[in-house]
């Protein structure tokens, strides 16, 4: 989904930072308050009132008060998604599979525990997975 | 004052999140579609348990999930109805090491006569909208919200009639399986699995959509990929939800 939204909105992302996060060697990222945004998300999954306080007064010093409402509205709305995820074990939908088989395991996210409840792609999907990505990244033009 | 009024917080919490916020909670206090609403509440309450619990900790360090026994730190707040053990083991497991549930976990769960699949799957609803809100007035710094009055009735236990295995440990519904009166479930489209996971209990998927588009982005505007709905942009939307997801080791 970053990498899709980098496209559309032809802002250059640094993957690395998903698994990564503040240690990331990346640092190519385009998006603007990224390493910001990247503590706030681990202080709001840690839940340490310690972190999170400094963070949310240099949000709102450096982004403003809505951008870090929205922005930790978006991560409580994830701390849901992944446990409906991990607590149904969907497999990953197949496009999303053929879209991320290029970087999944580079970032390490194979190695997670609900990776196995997805199986692998056959030699057909593998071949067409560049398709795939040219077609979500036209429908993803502005 | 009523549900989620936001006037001492902080910061402005624009109206839309509040709303949101506000009719997920009065749906969780109203009979589902397998849980009374005084067990739905009691779910909430379980949620909100979980993340102070002294037996979760010390699972979360072992080696195992399972390898630990013990009791739960449960809810302190009076009048709760009772829930099943097993209800009461799979919020806390949910809330604080979702990553390491399994399969065959889930089967033993629902296959004893504790705990039915349907039960199971609107337990994970009821507990992860209460989880989201929580998180988001954690992340906020402002005192977590009150849980609702429970609403009398009796579920409705009404089950969609071609849910099937498919992949998932839970039936689910495939888009063109959907009865006569869930055809607004996916939108009239096709839909991703995360919201196809929670379609044996119908309710539960129209809960997680409109939550989410309070706290993320509504599924037409997850499409409109070009577009900023929110204050911030869509990459930095995705920043926060890719990492907030592998930090909890999420492979989805």
């Amino acid at each position: 989904m970053l990498r899709v939204s980098g496209e559309a909105t032809q802002t250059e992302v640094d993957l690395e930072a998903i698994t990564a996060g503040t240690d990331s060697s990346g640092k190519h990222s385009q998006v603007p308050h990224s390493d910001l945004l990247i503590a706030l998300a681990e202080a709001v999954v840690a839940a340490d009132e310690e972190e999170l306080r400094p963070l949310r007064e240099r949000a709102v010093a450096e982004m403003g008060e809505e951008q870090l409402v929205d922005a930790i509205a978006v991560a409580g709305n994830f701390m849901r998604m992944v446990r409906i995820a991990d607590g149904t074990g969907i497999p990953l939908d197949k496009p999303m599979m053929q879209m991320s088989q290029d970087f999944r395991a580079d970032l390490g996210v194979d190695q997670f525990g609900g990776a196995s409840n997805t199986p692998e792609l056959g030699i057909v999907a593998k071949a067409t997975s560049g398709l795939t990505r040219a077609a979500f990244r036209r429908m993803a033009k502005p | 004052m009523s549900l989620f009024d936001y006037s001492d917080s902080p910061v402005p919490v624009r109206s839309t999140l509040a709303e949101g916020h506000r009719r997920a909670f009065e749906r969780i206090a109203r009979p589902g579609m397998w849980w009374t609403g005084p067990e739905r509440v009691a779910i909430a309450a379980e949620s909100r348990a979980a993340f102070d619990c002294e037996l979760c900790k010390e699972r979360k360090q072992a080696l195992s999930p399972f390898a630990v026994d013990g009791e739960h730190d449960r809810p302190t707040q009076e009048g709760l109805a009772p829930l099943p053990d097993a209800a009461v083991d799979a919020v806390h497991r949910l809330v604080t090491d979702p990553a390491r549930l399994s399969g065959e976990w889930v089967e033993t769960l629902t296959k004893d006569g504790e705990l039915t699949v349907e039960q199971y799957v609107e337990m994970i609803g009821v507990t992860t909208q209460t989880l989201s809100i929580d998180t988001v007035h954690r992340g906020l710094g402002i005192p977590l919200e009150s849980l609702p009055e429970p609403r009398d009735g009796e579920p409705s236990r009404r089950r969609p009639t071609q849910a099937a295995m498919e992949g998932a440990w839970v039936p689910m519904v495939r888009p063109d399986k959907l009865d006569p009166e869930d055809e607004d479930l996916y939108g009239g489209g096709r839909t991703g699995n995360v919201i196809r996971a929670m379609s044996l209990v119908p309710n539960e998927v129209r809960a997680l959509t409109d939550l989410s588009g309070a706290q993320y982005l509504s599924m037409p505007q997850m499409m409109a990929w070009g577009e900023q709905f929110r204050s911030i942009t869509r990459p930095q939307i995705e920043l926060v939800a890719g990492r907030v997801s592998a930090l909890n080791e999420c492979f989805y």
